[in-house]
């Protein structure tokens, strides 16, 4: 247990200290030191901006993510158990997956201008992917013996689906939300690119317009990077409901 | 449903709930009283460069004086954005590259550039420890520019043609503006070339040695122009003629005195820019006519020249004409244009 919290720091402090020592000694005058970045973070909290970019950044990864859970996980299942919707749809699905949200800007702005609703799209669009392909990949390797269980006892479709697919999916379901959520909160820079006020990777960009601002780069990228360990913490504690952890029980 | 899965559901269900109202708070300020006159306000769209001074200029002045603004200025981060915005017809009006808009008519956008952003305002910047010193020396270089729609490349077409530099010697490069100091600081070009203050920023930092000043090759050069969509002008003409007021009174109050202008260093770059004062009050000082904000009529010979620029260079197929993409009655003569009578308190 104690390997658990030391180690972490000590690689922590070696980590800030290598940064420093390569800023001093490659004598550059534009990379920020892990206490000018420090620095950087106060003034955002005195000027108040910290908590509001924090609270934009996160409203709009929650929405788009839990818009594409409620989109991906419906689609996903039906998808991955009736084949003919699966091969009519997954030519379509493969082709929109690869491409990246950053090249949906340009059309994410024409469609829904630049308040909030284009970044919550570009989220959207990054999560429902990951999601719903986990989705019909569970549904698809389900064990037979579950469904012909439920086929017994004559469990009419919908039944089906709510006692028996879903849960035995849940497992790999969680696992595809924890990716998902990874890459909706990786997107947030890019999506917050677009002439949006407020937010993380608003701070990012606005620091470049600021002049040599490279301390409030770096704060914006350590914000992210602290919250998405936060957020992936979050999403692990998931895995210990009894309806998920048998799933993982089993590889032990 | 399990009762795990409610708890969940009703966790995640809070939790949105929370966020929402912390956002619509913090950042949309939804719950604070709507100032009087709940008209939606006309979106205006800018960059925050010195060629876009005049439109926080007119929020902030309008803002002071009367307590609140019609205009709401819409600060973006590239011309891309901005431009998408204002096809979209999200933006009534913007500022914008006088090339581009003109680009923008002949592909179809009803667009019509109604004033002037400014005269002269940019420059040419070379790494300091670098070996040009003239214009001839660019000869083989990589030179940044914002956009292939930008006029600052057409100067630099224009330079190089006027001092026998052919234009496929050097290696013309698109670049953000607010990149191109990095990018010059760290060698990856050899010369930078956009709108104030990033120019003026490598000069102070150190790093940047000014080749040329847009006013000593191109003498009262446009870089940037306000253009206003037409079905704005014909269902708010009143609230356009209200704007480009608004503009070309800032305009002159900025060239009323210098004081003036170190004052709009220091409110635009505090509200508006997020940029060191101390740097917009360099580039708007040093030397004084760097930028200029008056003599912003839209007259058709100006035009005439960038579209010859712009032809050559493929820009502009040359399918649009002046009364095509600009609609000068807006501002008859530059006598009538008085200052804003305001000082500024801190």
């Amino acid at each position: 247990m104690k390997s658990k919290i030391l180690f972490p720091i000590v690689v922590a402090i070696l980590f800030l200290g290598l940064w420093d020592a390569v800023v001093i000694f490659s004598k550059t005058d534009i990379f920020p030191r892990p206490y000018q970045v420090f620095l950087g973070i106060v003034e955002l909290v005195q000027r108040g901006l910290l908590l509001k970019y924090i609270v934009a950044s996160l409203f709009r990864v929650s929405v788009g993510f839990v818009l594409a859970v409620l989109v991906g996980v419906p689609l996903g299942l039906l998808l991955g158990w009736f084949r003919p919707a699966f091969f009519a749809l997954n030519p379509l699905i493969q082709i929109f997956r690869p491409i990246s949200p950053i090249a949906w800007i340009p059309i994410a702005i024409l469609w829904f201008h630049v308040d909030d609703r284009a970044p919550i799209f570009l989220i959207f669009l990054a999560s429902v992917f990951p999601i719903t392909v986990t989705a019909i990949s569970a549904v698809q390797n389900i064990q037979p013996v579950y469904v012909r269980a439920a086929e017994n006892f004559r469990l009419n479709q919908f039944d089906l689906f709510r006692r028996v697919i879903f849960p035995a999916c849940l497992p790999q379901i969680i696992t595809g939300l924890r990716i998902a959520l990874g890459i909706s909160w990786l997107v947030v820079v890019a999506a917050e690119m677009i002439a949006v006020n407020s937010g993380l990777g608003y701070l990012i960009i606005d620091a470049r317009n600021a002049g040599k601002r490279y301390d409030l780069v770096v704060a914006g990228m350590l914000m992210i990077g602290v919250i998405g360990l936060m957020l992936d913490l979050l999403i692990r504690g998931l895995e210990r409901f009894d309806e998920v952890r048998w799933g993982y029980s089993q590889r032990d | 449903m399990s009762s795990s899965g409610k708890i969940l559901g009703g966790v995640v269900v809070l939790w949105l709930v929370l966020i929402a109202l912390l956002h619509a708070t913090l950042n949309l300020h939804l719950f604070e009283p709507k100032q009087s006159g709940t008209n939606a306000p006309f979106r205006v769209g800018f960059i925050p460069v010195t060629c876009h001074l005049t439109c926080p200029v007119t929020d902030f002045i309008n803002k002071q004086m009367k307590g609140k603004s019609e205009f709401e200025p819409i600060r973006f981060q590239g011309f891309p954005e901005l431009k998408e915005a204002f096809i979209s017809g999200y933006l009534p009006a913007t500022f914008i590259l006088a090339p581009m808009a003109m680009r923008l008519r002949e592909d179809g956008v009803p667009i019509k550039i109604v004033y002037l952003g400014h005269r002269d305002g940019s420059a040419m910047v070379v790494h300091r420890e670098s070996l040009i010193y003239r214009i001839e020396d660019l000869r083989g270089k990589k030179i940044a520019v914002p956009s292939r729609f930008a006029n600052q490349r057409l100067l630099v077409v224009k330079a190089l043609k006027e001092h026998g530099v052919p234009l496929d010697s050097v290696q013309i490069v698109e670049l953000a503006p607010p990149d191109m100091p990095a990018a010059l600081y760290s060698r990856s070009v050899d010369a930078i070339t956009s709108g104030e203050p990033f120019m003026g920023q490598a000069e102070m930092e150190g790093y940047g040695r000014v080749l040329y000043l847009t006013k000593d090759v191109w003498p009262n050069f446009i870089s940037c122009v306000l253009a206003v969509r037409e079905d704005a002008i014909r269902n708010n003409r009143a609230m356009v003629q209200r704007l480009i007021d608004g503009i070309s009174k800032s305009g002159k109050w900025l060239d009323e005195k210098m004081d003036h202008r170190m004052e709009a260093a220091e409110f635009v770059g505090q509200n508006y820019y997020n940029q060191n004062p101390e740097l917009l009050r360099f580039v708007l000082s040093k030397p004084p006519d760097r930028v200029k904000y008056t003599n912003l009529l839209v007259r058709k010979n100006d035009f005439l020249e960038i579209e010859a620029l712009a032809k050559e260079t493929g820009v502009l197929k040359g399918k649009v004409t002046f009364a095509d993409y600009a609609d000068p009655s807006f501002v008859l003569s530059e006598e009538s244009i008085e200052p804003y009578a305001w000082d500024y308190k801190k």
